[in-house]
C-alpha cells in the first residue's frame, strides 16, 4: 500500500475549504472572501481560501496544493454538485487520494441565485452551509467503492434514427447490442419524411442504408414488436425483461402478401400518413419497409382468418413471450411524436383543408403530380402557419389535456416550413405561398438561412404575428374556402386578410409517451416532459441514472442531423462504459455494525430490495448482513433497527446530526 | 414587543438527491426567491431518519422542518411509504411532547418543481411564524 493511501486510512481530519466566486455568479451576492476567512475558525479546517473559478485548472491546482501541504479532506462551496462534484473528486483521484473525502457545498443555485437581494443573509447562509460541509466531511469514514464485472452488452430502446445510429456505432466499437422496437417496423419517424434538409437527401434511402447496416451486423440483435417490461440492477449489470409480441406473419408470405392485405376486412386509419389514408389490420408500413413483409395489428385484427386462407406464413396467435436479458448499459432512443392540433385550432378538424405539415409531406411524397389537388380541388393558394404546438403562451394558448403548455421552441419547424414553401414553389410555380410566423423565423444552422433567402426570391410572402395576436381562420363560401386574418408586424401592424385553399400547420415535437420506462428506470423528465440529461453542456447525453444514455429526440426537439449526432454521442458514452472490465459502484450502501446487531432482523422487512439484507450466523449469533451489490443505499432500513446498528456509509446519522448542528449555529458564535 | 414580532423562523429543508435537491437547484436557475433563513441539507433519501432525529433538529433551534421528498417519484422502492409512516408517528410524538405539528411538513418536490418549492416554503413559513420560536 502506498504512503498516500495510508494517509487516507489514518483518517486525519484536516480539512481544506475553497469558496468559488463562479465569476461573479456567487461573489456578486456572497462575500466569498469573508466566508473563506471565517471558515478558518471552523474545527478541523487547516486551509481556507476563495478563488474566481474553482472548476478551472488553476482552481483544481489549489486543491492539489492543499493536499500536498497536508490536508486530507476538502470541501468546495460552489455551484451545484451535479455539475462539478465529479470534477473535484477527480482531483483526489489524480493525487491518489480517496475521492470520498471530498464534500461539495452548493452556494450558487441554492444561495446566490435564490437570494440575490439579501446579500448579508446570503453570506451568513453560505457560512452555515460551509460549516455543515466541514462537519460532514470531518466525520467521513474510509469509503471504498465496491466493484462489479460489467456485462459488455448494451440495450438500445427504439428502432428509429437515434436507436439505429446508436446501435451501429456501438457495434462498430465491438459492443454487442440488443435493439428493441415497440412497433413492427424499423426506421421510426424518418421513414415518414420525404427529403431532408440541408442537402435534400432522400429520407428513406438514408434510413434504409442505416437499417441494412444494422441488420447485417452480427453484433446487433434486432427485435421488433418488443418492449421492456421489467428493469432491475445497476450500472454494468441491468437485468431486464423484454416482451416479444408475435408479428403474426413470417417471410414465408412472399408475394401473396398483397392478396392477404387485400382480403382483410378490417379498415383503420393509417398512422403512417397521419390518417390521410386507411390501412388494413394486416399491413405493411409502406412498400419497401423493414422488415419487408407485413405485420398484424392485434388491436384491430378480429382473427377472422381470411388472410391465412390466401397466404402462407400467417399465424393468428398473439400470445407474447418473455426474454430475460442482462446488459451493462442502456441507450434510450424512444423519439418524439408530432403535436396534434386540437379541434378548431386554426380551423383544424373543422375544415378538411386545414392540415399539418407532416400530413402534407406524406401527401406530396405519395402523390407526385403537376398540380396539388386537395379535397377534390386544385390548390392555388397555400398558407403555412408556424409554431403550432410550440412556444405556447400562458393565458393565450389552450393547454394540452394534462393542463401543460409547450413553452419550448421545437427547433426543426421553421426550417422545415421554409423547406416546404420552396418545395411547393418548385413543384407548383403558379401557387401563391404564404408563411405566417410567430414573431421570428429561427432557421438556425449551417446553410439553413438560404432556405429563407430562396423562399423570398421565389415570392413566398411572409407575415409576422405576435404570440398574443394569433391569426384568425374563417371558413368561407368563396372561391378560396379559408380566410386568414392576421395583424402583420412586417407592415407595421396592418390587418391582412389572406384567402387560401389550404392551411398547413407546422406542428411542434412532443416527447413520445413512455410512462412505463420512466417509472421503471426512474429517469427524470424536464419541465417539458422530455428526458433530462445530467447537464446540458457537461454531460449532455447521460441520464441521471448511471449507465443510461439518451439518444436523439427523447431528450429534446431536434432535427434529424442533430438526432444522429446525439445518438452517436450516447453510443460513444455507452462504449466507454463497455470498455471497462470492472465498474465502480457507489460506496454509499448500508453497513451493519455486527457488534451492535442483536439479530432482531427488523431491518429485513424494512428493505424493499430482495437479497440486499440477509440473515447470517456468526459464531453462533444471528446477525443481519448487507449485500452491497443489491443495496441501493436509500437508508429506509436505518430507523428500523432498535440498536442503531445500521448506517448508510457516507451518509450516517452522526454526519447528519453534525450538519444540523452546524447549520443551526450562529456563525458569529463560531 | 410580542414574541413573534419580527420573528423570522429558521427552517431546515431536507431534500433528496434525485428529486427535490435538483428541484432546489431549479429554483435558483429560475431566479425565484425564498427566505434566506432556510437551510438545505441534502440526503440520499429522508426515509433514513428515525423519529428522534426530528426532535434533535428542533432541539438545535430549528423552528420548522420541511421534508422535501420525491414522493412516489423517489427512486427507491418503498422509501416514500416508509417515510410517510414515520412522519405520522413523529406527529403523534410531537403532540405528546407539546410541539406544534405545523412545524414539521412533509412534501413531494420533483426535479423541476420550482414553483411548488416556493409555494411549500411560503406555506411552512406562514405556518410557523405565528407559533413563534421553537421551545423544547
Amino acid at each position: 500500500m502506498s504512503e498516500k493511501k495510508k494517509v487516507d486510512e489514518k483518517n486525519e481530519e484536516k480539512v481544506a475549504v475553497f469558496i468559488c466566486h463562479c465569476g461573479g455568479n456567487i461573489s456578486d451576492v456572497v462575500d466569498c472572501e469573508g466566508v473563506a476567512e471565517w471558515a478558518k475558525k471552523l474545527p478541523n479546517v487547516v486551509h481556507s481560501e476563495d478563488y474566481a473559478f474553482m472548476c478551472s485548472d488553476p482552481g483544481q491546482k489549489l486543491i492539489e496544493e492543499a493536499l500536498d501541504k497536508g490536508a486530507t479532506r476538502a470541501i468546495v462551496a460552489a455551484c451545484s454538485p451535479r455539475l462539478h462534484e465529479l470534477t473535484f473528486q477527480n482531483v483526489f483521484r489524480r493525487k491518489e487520494r480517496n475521492p470520498y473525502y471530498f464534500e461539495h457545498v452548493n452556494i450558487r443555485e441554492q444561495v446566490s441565485w435564490s437570494h440575490p437581494h439579501t446579500k448579508d443573509e446570503a453570506t451568513e447562509k453560505s457560512k452555515r452551509l460551509v460549516a455543515s460541509g466541514v462537519a460532514k466531511v470531518s466525520l467521513q469514514g474510509f469509503l471504498e467503492a465496491p466493484t462489479v464485472e460489467a456485462t459488455k452488452k448494451t440495450l438500445v430502446v427504439g428502432g428509429g434514427l437515434g436507436g439505429l445510429r446508436a446501435a451501429k456505432d456501438l457495434a462498430d466499437k465491438n459492443v454487442p447490442v440488443i435493439l428493441v422496437e415497440k412497433s413492427p417496423f424499423l426506421g421510426g419517424r424518418v421513414t415518414q419524411l420525404d427529403t431532408l434538409y440541408p442537402k435534400d437527401d432522400d429520407a428513406k434511402e438514408l434510413i434504409h442504408e442505416l437499417i441494412e447496416e444494422v441488420l447485417s451486423n452480427e453484433l446487433i440483435a434486432v427485435h421488433t414488436n418488443s418492449e421492456v417490461t421489467s428493469f432491475a440492477g445497476s450500472i454494468g449489470n441491468y437485468d431486464l425483461t423484454i416482451k416479444h409480441t408475435p408479428r403474426g406473419v413470417t417471410s414465408k408470405i412472399g408475394e401473396k402478401a398483397a392478396k392477404a392485405i387485400d382480403i382483410c376486412p378490417e379498415v383503420v386509419e393509417n398512422e403512417y400518413d397521419y390518417g390521410l389514408t386507411k390501412r388494413k389490420a394486416i399491413y405493411q408500413k409502406y412498400p419497401g419497409s423493414y422488415p419487408s413483409y407485413p405485420a398484424i395489428d392485434w388491436v384491430n385484427c378480429t382473427k377472422c382468418g381470411k388472410c391465412a386462407e390466401v397466404a402462407e406464413g400467417i399465424t393468428l396467435e398473439n400470445d407474447p413471450t418473455e426474454q430475460s436479458i442482462n446488459v451493462g448499459g442502456i441507450v434510450l432512443a424512444t423519439g418524439f411524436k408530432p403535436y396534434e392540433p386540437y379541434e378548431g385550432e386554426y380551423g383544424f378538424g373543422q375544415h378538411p383543408n386545414v392540415i399539418t405539415l407532416p400530413q402534407l409531406i406524406r401527401h406530396l411524397a405519395d402523390n407526385p403530380s403537376e398540380e396539388l389537388i386537395w379535397n377534390g380541388k386544385k390548390v392555388e393558394r397555400a398558407a403555412l402557419i408556424h409554431c403550432v404546438g410550440s412556444r405556447h403562451r400562458e393565458d393565450i394558448d389552450k393547454p394540452l389535456e394534462d393542463g401543460s403548455l409547450n413553452y419550448y421552441c421545437s427547433r426543426y419547424c421553421c426550417t422545415a416550413t421554409l423547406h416546404m414553401a420552396n418545395e411547393l414553389k418548385d413543384k407548383f410555380p403558379d401557387m401563391h405561398v404564404f408563411e405566417l410566423f410567430k414573431e421570428d423565423i429561427r432557421s438556425y444552422g449551417w446553410g439553413y438561412e438560404d432556405y429563407y433567402t430562396t423562399a423570398s426570391e421565389k415570392n413566398v410572402r411572409f407575415f409576422s404575428f405576435l404570440g398574443e395576436e394569433l391569426p384568425q381562420v374563417e371558413i368561407t363560401e368563396k372561391k378560396h374556402p379559408l380566410s386568414i386574418t392576421v395583424t402583420d408586424r412586417l407592415t407595421f401592424n396592418e390587418t391582412m386578410i389572406i384567402p387560401t385553399d389550404l392551411i398547413v400547420l407546422a406542428v411542434g415535437m412532443m416527447p413520445e409517451e413512455i410512462p412505463d420506462i420512466i417509472d421503471m428506470m426512474k429517469v427524470p423528465q424536464g419541465a417539458e416532459r422530455f428526458l433530462l440529461s445530467v447537464h446540458p453542456k457537461l454531460r449532455p447525453v447521460e441520464a441521471d441514472v448511471d449507465g443510461i444514455y439518451l439518444a436523439g429526440t427523447v431528450q429534446a426537439p431536434m432535427t434529424s442531423t442533430e438526432a444522429a449526432i446525439g445518438a452517436s454521442g450516447a453510443a460513444a458514452k455507452a462504449a466507454i462504459l463497455m470498455s471497462k472490465d470492472i465498474i465502480e459502484l457507489q460506496p454509499y450502501v448500508a453497513e451493519i455494525n455486527e457488534s451492535l446487531c442483536k439479530g432482531h432482523m427488523t431491518c429485513l422487512p424494512a428493505c424493499s430490495y430482495a437479497g440486499a439484507i440477509y440473515e447470517a450466523e456468526v459464531d453462533g449469533k444471528t446477525v443481519a448482513r448487507v449485500n452491497p451489490a443489491l443495496c441501493k443505499g436509500c437508508g429506509t432500513c436505518v430507523p428500523s433497527c432498535p440498536e442503531g446498528a445500521i448506517q448508510v456509509k457516507g451518509w450516517t446519522l452522526d454526519q447528519y446530526k453534525a450538519q444540523v448542528k452546524a447549520l443551526a449555529q450562529d456563525p458569529s458564535e463560531v | 414587543m410580542s414574541e413573534t414580532e419580527d420573528f423570522k423562523p429558521k427552517i431546515l429543508i431536507i431534500t433528496n438527491l434525485k428529486c427535490s435537491d435538483p428541484g432546489a437547484d431549479y429554483v435558483g436557475q429560475s431566479h425565484l426567491e425564498y427566505t434566506p433563513n432556510a437551510f438545505i441539507m441534502r440526503t440520499k433519501d429522508p426515509s433514513v431518519f428515525p423519529e428522534e432525529f426530528y426532535f434533535y433538529c428542533f432541539e438545535q433551534g430549528f423552528d420548522g422542518v420541511i421534508i422535501m421528498s420525491g414522493g412516489t417519484d423517489t427512486p427507491f422502492k418503498g422509501a416514500y411509504e416508509a417515510l410517510a409512516k414515520m412522519i405520522d408517528n413523529v406527529y403523534v410524538s410531537m403532540q405528546e411532547r407539546g410541539i406544534e405539528i405545523a412545524r414539521l411538513r412533509l412534501t413531494a418536490i420533483c426535479s423541476v418543481c420550482a414553483e411548488a418549492f416556493i409555494k411549500e416554503m411560503g406555506r411552512i413559513v406562514e405556518a410557523v411564524e405565528p407559533l413563534g420560536p421553537i421551545k423544547v
